[in-house]
């Protein structure tokens, strides 16, 4: 059977748990991924990222000095950012909605929950590599286009009204735990 | 954003794209079945790696008893490393250890700036007390009847210290 062939992807692996980097890491390599590189923090990433050009970024959320977010902004918006454009997957532990949605707004690619399995690190492999998508620029976010699906819509314009109800769920769910994968999906896909 | 404040829209280049075929060796089923076997076959490596962040555990419960340092700064460091059994515990087949993980980050999350009580610590170390036996047990998978029995104890022990919401 015929498939994706990973072996050519530079990939960069940001995680402060050295086991966690062991686990993506040995899921890469049995993707047939080559070139598999690490950082114990954001700012060791992005130290990294000036002399590897990483073609898709696995980051995780917790980590100190420089935390996944904020990582992520400066790859996105810092001045001396060497591929702003690059796609990122957010891996962590914490899917409450709120959260989920600070991640989107920060510009990552893909948020993939733990723990992890092979399956679901594809997954959002798959959608890197089918679903390109534009970045935007507007206001204060630069960054994937948030939006993914393409909807032909003549109607009325609700999307303020939109996100006021994600804004009101959010803190609603603040109490109420993690959103499963299929939620995460489903929030980031509106 | 554009000069007239429209979202400015940008193609950016597609290395991902130029770098990805789709070959006969390949990504296949078969691929991610071994994958997902490579990991199963860690399962040895995942309880020496579960077992550094329970001794670590070990060491905030002995902080807390000898109370050598605050209450709160030692309950961020327990969550810090319950978030880490959180996130591990699932993926090499160890449910129990992302459940309790999470019940206890929750727990500590819900304390907000309340000062921890003698009833909250023990509340914490029943928690970690949870950790360890489903390790020392091989506790896998769903964990069984005693798996169920532990996780309604701990859920009971928690909603009686909970911290009422204003």
């Amino acid at each position: 059977m015929s498939g994706y062939n990973l072996e050519r992807l530079n990939f960069l692996v940001v995680d402060d748990n050295k086991h966690m980097r062991a686990l993506v890491k040995t899921i890469l390599h049995a993707l047939g991924s080559k070139n598999v590189h690490e950082a114990a923090d954001g700012a060791d990433a992005f130290k990294e990222l000036r002399h590897f050009p990483a073609d898709i970024i696995i980051c995780d959320w917790n980590m100190s000095p420089l935390d996944g977010l904020d990582f992520v902004r400066l790859v996105r918006t810092g001045k001396d950012s060497p591929n702003p454009f690059v796609p990122i997957v957010m891996l962590t532990g914490h899917t409450e909605m709120h959260r989920v949605i600070e991640a989107r707004d920060a510009g990552v690619h893909e948020f993939l929950a733990k723990p992890i399995s092979a399956k679901g690190l594809y997954s959002r492999l798959r959608s890197i590599i089918e679903k390109p998508r534009p970045f935007i620029r507007a206001g204060l976010y630069f960054g994937p286009d948030r939006r993914r699906r393409q909807i032909d819509w003549k109607g009325a314009e609700r999307r303020k009204a939109m996100q006021e109800a994600k804004k009101a769920a959010a803190e609603q769910a603040q109490d109420a735990g993690g959103l499963s994968q299929a939620e995460v999906e489903a929030l980031l896909g509106g | 954003m554009s000069g007239d404040g429209k979202p400015e829209i940008i193609q950016p280049p597609n290395h991902v794209k130029d770098k990805v075929s789709v070959t006969s060796n390949g990504i296949d089923l078969d691929t991610l079945e071994k994958a997902e076997k490579l990991i199963a076959d860690m399962q040895d490596s995942y309880l020496e790696w579960v077992n550094e962040d329970l001794r670590k555990l070990q060491d905030f419960e002995n902080q807390l008893d000898a109370k050598t340092a605050p209450r709160k700064q030692v309950f961020n460091d327990i969550f810090s490393v319950a978030h880490d059994v959180k996130g591990q515990g699932g993926s090499f087949d160890y449910p129990l250890m992302t459940l309790i993980g999470n019940y206890l980050c929750r727990y500590i999350e819900h304390l907000g700036d309340v000062e921890p009580s003698d009833k909250h610590v023990e509340v914490v170390k029943v928690h970690i007390s949870a950790l360890r036996l489903v390790i020392a047990q091989r506790m896998s998978g769903e964990g069984g009847k005693m798996g169920a029995n532990l996780i309604r104890g701990l859920e009971a022990a928690a909603a009686k210290t909970a911290v009422p919401k204003v």
